[in-house]
Order: structure tokens, then sequence, then C-alpha cells
């Protein structure tokens, strides 16, 4: 038998990508509702260890949403309406687990669509999800790859989101003209840190040396902080830092007697952030995640229904505990639905066609594109406009949307550039 | 450059402090019981909780609530010395097993208890001491610096001039012949326990506000406290001392002037280097192996 | 003759196996399977008497080795797992200058270092290893017809078969080795060191040896893994993931060749099955906790312990 031949013939990608889905036919899920039935979305992330931060807040909000929806009569197909529920499984932020868990859900629990966080696991998912033709989401456009064509990132464009906080501090704030930046060292990491590079480059401002990658594992940062602020910074950048680093990384900044500006993607809970440093100290602070209270979120082009009645509902439930990831599953579920009643129908390739009609979506923050094929290899990512979030009086303030896409027109050499410096374009990966 | 040195060297000292009260309620530990606590991290981490508990959520004033961390975090330490570590003295496989399974215990009681986010913790004061503009010490830092200063003095003088420290010596030494002279073996482990956890719980309680309190925040701390004891030596108290000083100061300098990565590669690697070269480690003495 | 049926029937028993699992619950044989080679291997290096906490780092070596072999030179993934098991027989080899100077705690703290030092280079070199994100579109297992079925090594089942076959065959050469006068010797080295020194046995130069041959099983269960999920990062052979095996091995026992396969099918079962079903996660790990204890305290003869009531008397080891 010539090995090579049968190799090179039979390998898994060649087979997946010239045979239909069609062809696995006997061990696809059935995609046929009968009426009575409950539409069944998978929510496939870590509810369990060290990031469950970014798992468990979403699914906290996609149940408040589900019981929006089914009090409004539910989801309303071609043959009747369906009551949705959420079937959930934790993969520990593991790939292995992340792929029984897809297997679980598509081929014995029947769900529809799955939702992910993304990042490590998604390549554990990758290939059931290949086979089954499931439609999937994620949180992480960097997973996007022309191998998947079911995969979308319609709600959290990380990290492209960052080029807005920057350019719009550059518009404003033009007196800064140097910064430094630190990011843990994870798949969440690194890719924001060749945007913030960018974003940086692009506006003039100059980085003062390498961006410091720290272990995620770090509890005190003092030693990371004393070394960024050795040269003075204008900007002191915290890349996409969890919670958990931004709040210690902070108050160090103001305990060694920072007094510039701060960038960062996120800045959840940060009214503990004053409270441990100061009101003054937190004034000016720029991040990326608007509190769903703000009534710039009431206006027309705001996609996100009733976005101050869903954010009352998480406090009460979950006090204090609203975040970055509170809202971005459900806002993918809107999407869904909206494109589930638009096709009449759950099936993934029918849903996926009606999303994405005319190349363009309803974003929850406004109309936006499918877009993203040089970054990602393929437009599957669902970007527009984004919030440039600011820390008045205590008090997180949407200031502006920016243009994704216009800053992409204008700067997209230099984001290549960077992406491929740090091997997080598409064709650098696998 | 001097501004940076001084203030990394302030940093180091402030690491040095917490990891050797951690560090010596492990050497404490393993001197006399003989058992390796997987799970110390994990009192740690309770003893933060205890603060946060208390003093986060409830306003007792911080000192109490610290006080109240390093005794509840004792009693943790009698209720595994009772319910763990006596059943399974000839057995010291069995009792790593045991503080692995009491580890994931505390894990699951945290999340359940306080879930999985951060803790936000108010700071305790925002007092800064300023050598200069560049060269800052928090009060707050000082104060776990003090308190490991405090808390080892006592430990020592313990140790050095009392009975029950003394026996407690005496049973790390040899146990067999401390039992024939009358020690009692389940006092000097409760002892121990007590103490061991209780120092570790006190470092977590005075920690709490400065760093992320997290459930999981025990796993770099053990790491940390296996490389020192290592570096120190097995059974010595002075040497866990000695050894945290040098790792913090080591980790902290490379971290600062290189990258926090290579910080963790580098600690390791003195730890094996120790080891190949003089495996009892800079203060110990070859019995308990 | 008995046995010989008895074996068969397990092997029958094996094949059919997968048509009364769901999917996922196949996904998890899979993994199982694994796993019980991983322990086993463990339990080699366990009869010279020393435990390390760097198995599954070398078994790391062993998924990175043939996930980077396969994609470079395009090395048949089959060859690849061999090779992977090769190089971390290799790396042992180099490591047991550094380690088997020490003993005891030392040996446990000694090899818990290497291996965080080797999964940090991991972390650290996004060249060849791909950093903190590791490694994904690992080449998987070829499919292949033999006439009357098609194996496509993507499915659950299918891997599963191959990977039992791989993991039976390595199974049974450690029970050949532990059987065997080099068995023997390992034994002798850990009850009776200095005994077995007087008696002229090099005592490193065995220890060593069972590290290397462990480790190259370890690799081999790597590789499989990779070749599987099609994906790995440095956290996939975390500590975590060690102190796992840890348990199996000494809950399930080690004073026979069965415990620690017991432990890991009993404790897998339990964690990944049973309590998922209760649909309590959080409460997943404080449960599997107080298990440990519970086993440790009221079972200290290991699972191996309970089954060995219910057998015939044997030669116990």
């Amino acid at each position: 038998m010539d090995w090579m031949a049968f190799r090179r013939s039979f390998s898994r990608r060649t087979f997946l990508r010239s045979s239909a889905v069609a062809a696995m036919g006997a061990a696809l899920p059935k995609f046929s509702l009968a009426a009575g039935d409950t539409i069944k979305i998978g929510f496939l992330a870590p509810l369990t260890g060290p990031v469950a931060a970014w798992g468990a807040p979403g699914l906290d909000g996609c149940r408040i949403w589900a019981e929006r929806v089914n009090a409004e009569g539910g989801i309303k197909l071609a043959d009747g309406n369906y009551q949705v529920e959420f079937v959930a499984y934790d993969d520990e932020y593991d790939p292995a687990k992340a792929r029984t868990g897809a297997t679980k859900l598509i081929r014995e629990d029947g769900v529809s669509f799955v939702m992910m966080l993304g990042g490590d696991t998604w390549p554990g998912a990758q290939p059931v999800a290949e086979r089954t033709g499931m439609l999937f989401s994620t949180l992480l456009p960097s997973d996007l790859s022309p191998d998947t064509t079911t995969l979308i990132a319609p709600s959290e464009v990380h990290p492209i989101y960052v080029v807005t906080g920057v350019d719009w501090l550059a518009q404003n704030r033009p007196e800064l003209s140097t910064a430094v930046m630190c990011a843990q060292d994870d798949s969440l990491g690194l890719p924001s840190v060749a945007t913030y590079l960018a974003a940086f480059e692009a506006a003039g401002i100059e980085m003062q040396g390498e961006p410091l990658l720290f272990d995620p594992s770090t509890t005190d940062f003092a030693p990371i902080v004393t070394r960024l602020l050795s040269t003075n910074p204008d900007i002191v950048c915290l890349d996409t830092c969890y919670s958990d680093y931004v709040h210690p990384i902070c108050e160090q900044l103001f305990q060694q007697g920072f007094k510039g500006q701060i960038i960062s993607a996120t800045a959840d809970f940060y009214d503990q952030l004053i409270a441990k440093t100061s009101k003054e100290f937190m004034e000016g602070f720029i991040f990326q995640f608007p509190d769903f209270d703000d009534p710039a979120l009431n206006a027309d082009n705001i996609n996100f229904p009733d976005a101050n009645g869903f954010y009352d509902e998480y406090s009460k439930r979950h006090p204090g505990q609203w975040g970055a990831v509170s809202w971005e599953y459900a806002a993918i579920m809107d999407l869904w639905k909206a494109a589930a009643e638009k096709a009449g129908t759950v099936e993934p390739e029918a849903v996926l066609a009606a999303m994405q009609e005319d190349g363009k979506g309803r974003h929850a923050f406004g109309e936006a594109v499918w877009w993203g094929e040089e970054l990602f290899g393929i437009n599957n990512a669902l970007v527009g406009d984004w919030p440039v979030v600011m820390i008045e009086d205590g008090k997180a303030v949407i200031k502006e949307f920016r243009s994704i896409p216009d800053w992409y027109d204008k700067h997209s050499d230099l984001l290549i550039k960077h992406m491929e410096a740090y091997g997080q374009m598409w064709s650098q990966r696998s | 450059m001097i501004e940076l040195l001084a203030q990394t060297g302030l940093n180091a000292i402030y690491g040095a402090s917490y990891i050797s009260l951690v560090a010596v309620g492990l050497v404490l530990i393993f001197g006399v019981m003989g058992v390796v606590n997987f799970a110390h991290g994990e009192l740690f981490m309770a003893g933060a909780y205890v603060v946060v508990a208390l003093y986060a959520e409830r306003f007792v004033p911080f000192f109490i609530a610290v006080a109240a961390g390093l005794i509840f975090v004792g009693l943790l330490g009698l209720l595994m010395e009772r319910s763990l570590f006596r059943p399974l003295r000839d057995n010291p496989l069995g009792g790593l097993v045991a503080s692995i399974g009491f580890l994931m215990i505390l894990q699951s009681l945290a999340v359940m208890g306080f879930g999985v986010r951060m803790e936000h913790i108010p700071p305790v004061t925002q007092e800064v001491i300023e050598f200069s503009d560049r060269v800052r010490l928090p009060v707050a830092r000082l104060y776990v610096i003090l308190a490991a200063v405090v808390m080892l003095s006592l430990l020592s003088y313990f140790l050095k001039r009392t009975r029950f420290g003394w026996a407690l010596r005496a049973s790390a030494q040899d146990p067999q012949a401390a039992a024939l002279q009358g020690i009692s073996v389940n006092a000097t482990a409760k002892i121990a326990m007590f103490i061991g956890a209780g120092f570790a719980g006190l470092a977590g309680a005075l920690s709490a506000p400065l760093v992320s309190v997290t459930p999981h925040m025990g796993h770099s701390i053990i790491v940390t406290a296996f490389i020192v004891i290592i570096v120190g030596g097995i059974g010595s108290l002075e040497g866990a001392v000695l050894a945290s000083v040098i790792y913090a100061v080591v980790h902290t300098f490379v971290t600062t002037f290189y990258d926090g990565v290579l910080a963790d590669i580098t600690g390791l690697a003195l730890m094996l280097l120790v080891l190949i070269v003089k495996p009892t480690g800079l203060f110990g003495t070859a019995n308990r192996a | 003759m008995r046995n010989t049926i008895i074996w068969i029937a397990v092997a029958a028993g094996l094949v059919a196996l997968p048509e009364f699992l769901s999917y996922s619950q196949q996904e998890i044989l899979v993994f199982l399977a694994i796993n019980i080679l991983l322990v086993s291997s463990y339990r080699l290096l366990t009869l010279t008497g020393e435990w390390s906490l760097a198995h599954v780092v070398i078994m790391g070596v062993g998924a990175y080795t043939s996930a980077l072999l396969t994609k470079a030179v395009g090395l048949y993934v089959p060859l690849g797992i061999i090779v992977g098991g090769v190089a971390a027989g290799l790396i042992a080899f180099a490591l047991s200058y550094l380690l088997f100077r020490m003993k005891g705690f030392y040996f446990l703290i000694g090899s818990f270092a290497s291996g965080e030092i080797i999964r940090l280079l991991w972390r650290r070199f996004r060249e060849p290893f791909g950093g903190s994100k590791g490694l994904k579109g690992i080449e998987a297992m070829p499919d292949f017809s033999i006439g009357f079925h098609r194996f496509d090594f993507f499915e659950p089942a299918s891997y599963f078969y191959f990977t039992a076959l791989v993991v039976a065959l390595c199974l049974w050469v450690l029970w050949r080795i532990e059987k065997s006068p080099v068995g023997l010797t390992f034994h002798a080295v850990h009850w009776q060191d200095h005994l077995a020194q007087a008696s002229g046995v090099n005592v490193r130069a065995y220890r060593t040896l069972a590290f290397v041959v462990a480790s190259g099983f370890a690799g081999i269960a790597g590789a499989l893994l990779a070749h599987y999920v099609g994906t790995i990062n440095p956290n996939s052979f975390s500590v975590e993931v060690m102190v796992f095996v840890l348990t199996w091995a000494i809950v399930g026992g080690t004073r026979t060749f069965y415990g620690p396969i017991i432990g890991c099918i009993v404790l897998t079962i339990l964690n990944e099955v049973v309590l998922r079903e209760l649909g309590l996660e959080q409460t997943r790990p404080l449960i599997y906790g107080a298990i440990l204890i519970l086993s440790i305290l009221f079972m200290p003869k290991g699972l191996e312990g309970i089954v060995q009531k219910f057998l015939p008397k044997q030669e116990a080891r």
C-alpha cells in the first residue's frame, strides 16, 4: 500500500472540503422541530476555573434574555412559535472538554446553535463544528478562519474594537505622546497587543519599549508597574487585562504616583476601582464597555432592545456583578433570533444566510458590516461602531461611537504589520 | 536608575515578607509532621477570604479581621490535623492526596460562597511613605513587612525559649526519641499545624487588600513556597526566611528588568541548582526526606 | 486456556462498548484509554519507589514532538506517535542526570521544577511551540479502509479502537517488563535499596531505566491525545492534570498492575459523567475532593484492595 498516496488523498482537511455536509447526513442532528418543541441553544464556555468570569456571567445574561423572549411569545418560525432554552456545558477552558461538550450539545442534546467564548477552546470544538455544519459563535474574531464557514463573531470584536479608544484619545488629547503597555500572556492578551501597537502607531504615539507580558497567575503587580513607570510615560495601556489584573495594576499605579492617562479595554467594577484609588485618579480613564443604563444606549441606532431594562434586571439578580461579558452573549442571541425568524427555520445554513444578507447586520451598537477577510480570511466578524467610554465624575459615560471599518480603511497596513509580527494573522495560524 | 533600584528593592522586601510567612508555615508542618501540605496555598486564600467576609462585607476593623483570619485558618489547620493527617500518619502519600482533596473542597467553598470573580476590598489606608517622587512605600505594604518581622521573631522566641517550642523542635529532629521522652506526638502536631496554618492565613489576610483575591489565588503561592523551602532547606526555619528573601529579590528584579515568565523560570532553575549542588538546602540538615 | 477466553471476552466487550454509549461518552472513552496508558506508565515509575511530578509534562513532550514533526516534515502520524514516545524517553534520560541525585521528597519537588521549566519554555517561545496559545491544526490520524469498514478517525468510536489497540499493546509491554527480571529488580530497588546495592545492583541505573521507559509510554499517550483533539497548549499539561494522575494512582492503589487503572476509570467516570449529570457545576470539585479524602481515609488499600477481596488468592504483585 502506498501510504503517502493514502495520506494525500485522505487527509481530513481535503475530505471535509470536498465532500458536502450532506454526505454525513446519518450523523447529523435533526434540524426540523416538531410543534411544541423547545429550541435549545448550546452555551459552551468556562463556567468554573480561573477563566469562568468570561463565561458564567454571560450565561446569567442569556437566561434573562430567554425569559424576556419567552414571555413575548418565543421565537416565531415559519411553522409556529417556539420557546427557547439554554443548555450549558462547562468546558473549563480546555479544548479537549470543549470537544466533548460540542459533541454532547450537538449530537445528543439537539441544539440549534452553539455559543462559545472561543480562544484556546475553539480548536477543540472546531472539528465537531466542521463535521456537523453547526452554527457556532465566538467572542474572539481571532478564532475565525476560512476553514470554518459556520463560525461567526458577531458581538465582541476583540481585539479590533480597541482602536476606537486610542483614536479618540489621539484626537481629543493630542498632547499625550508616549505610552507603555502591559498584558497577560495568553491567547486573549496577544492579539490585542498587536492591535494596540498598530493603533498607537497610527496615532503617532511613541511606544517606550516592548509591551510587558506577565504570567496570568501573577498577583503582585508592583514590580511590573515600577518597570512601566520607569520611563515616565504619558499613557499607560492595560491591553485587555481581566479585571483581576486591572484592579491591582491601577492600585499600584496610584500608589506609585502615576498621574497620567490610563487606557484599557475593560474596567469591570470601576466603582471599586475608584474606591481603591480615588475619583481624581480615575477621572478620564478610557475603556470600551459601557454600563447598559447609559442613556446613549436608548438611541435609535442601538439594536439591543431595552438595554436599560436588561441592565436593571441583571443588577437586581446579580448585584454588583455587571461586567463586559454580561450582555454580549444575549446580543448574539438577538441577532440569531432575528435571522431565524427571517429564515423561518433554525437550520444553520439558512440562519447564517439570513444573518449575512447584503453583507450587513444589526450589531448591538448599530448597523454593521460582515467583515474581516484580510485579517481573518473570512468575512464572519460583524464590525461597525464601538463606543469609547470614559469615567467622568465617578460614572462611566459613552463619549462617542467610532467606526472600526473607517479606521481600518485608513490604517490597515499598520494593523497587518503588527499582527504578523505577533503571529496573529489567520494565515500564520495552523 | 538609582530610584528604580530602590523602588524595586522595596517591592522585593514586601514580597519576601508574605512569602516567608507562608514558607515558614509549610516548613513547620513538614518538619514536625513529615507531610507535604498541598493545601497550604488554599489556607493562604482562606485567610484572605476571612478579611473579605469581615472587613470588606461587614466593616469589621481591619486588624481585627486579620486576627480573626489567623485564628480561623489556624483552626482549619487543626481540623486538617485531626481528620486527615493524624489518621494518615503512617501513609505520607495518603496525607498528600488528602491535602489535595482538602484544597479542592476549600476552593469550591470559596467559589460557592463568594463567586468566581475577584473580590473587592476597600483599601486599609491610602497613605504612602514617599522617600522621593519615584520611590514610595504604601503603608498597607509596610504592615505586611512589619507583621512578618514581628511574627517571625515571636516564633523564633517561642521555639527557642519555651517548652512547647523545644518540644516541637525535638519532634522535628527525631520523632521517636521525642516520644520516648514523653513529648506527645499529637500535641506537637496540633501546635505545628495551628501555627503553620495560622501563618499562611495571616499572610493571606494581610495581603488581601493588596492583591486580587480569587478562589484560585493559592495556586501560585504554593509553588513559590515549595521553591523557597527547598532552597532554604527542608527542616530549617531560618533557611526558609533567608530563602524567601533571596527568592523575592531575584524574582522581583528579574520581573522588573526582564519579564515575569523569565523570573519564574529563574526561580525554578535556582531551586534545581540547589537540589543538585546541596540538596539539603542552604541551612538544611539531612533528616526528613 | 481459561485466561485466553477471558481476554477474548474482554476484547469483544471493548469492541462492543461504544455501541452502548452516547457520542459524548464515547469521547470520554477515548480520553479514558489515553489516561489509562498514562497512569499505568506512571505506576512503572513508582515501582522503584520514586514519585515524580513531571510525568504529565513529559507526556506533553511526546505530544509537542509528534505534533511538530507531523506538521513540519509530514511524518506519518503513527510514526509520529512512536517518535513522540522516543523523544519523551530521551528528555527523561537527560533529566535523570539531574533528578536522580535526589530521593523521596526532594525528587518530587525537583521533578516538579523540571516539569515547570519545560512548560514555561513552551509558554515563552512562540516559535516553534506556539507560546501560550499552543499548537492547533495538528494532523489527525489519516483515515483508512480495510475492505469492509472505513475507519474515520475523527469519530470517537474509531479512534477509540485505534487507541485501545495501542494502549493494550503498551500495557502488555509494561506488564512483561514488570514480570521480567528487570521488573523484579525495580521492586528490589524500591524496598531494599541498600540490600540491592550491596548485591551489586546499580540502583541508579535501574531507577533511570524505569523513569525513561515510563516516560516513553507517557510520550505515546501525549501524542495520541494531540492527534485526537488536534490542539495542545501548555495548560493541557499543567500541574492540575498531574494531580489527577497522582490521585488515580493513589486512590486505585499501586500494589497491583490494575490498581491505578481502576482508580483512573472510577474517578474519571465520577468526575466527567456522574457529577456532570447531576448538573451542579460549582460543586463538582467539592464532591471530588470529598471523595478523595473519604477513599484515602477509609480505603487505605485503595480500590484494588476491594477488588482483591473478591479475587481468589493470588500472588499480590
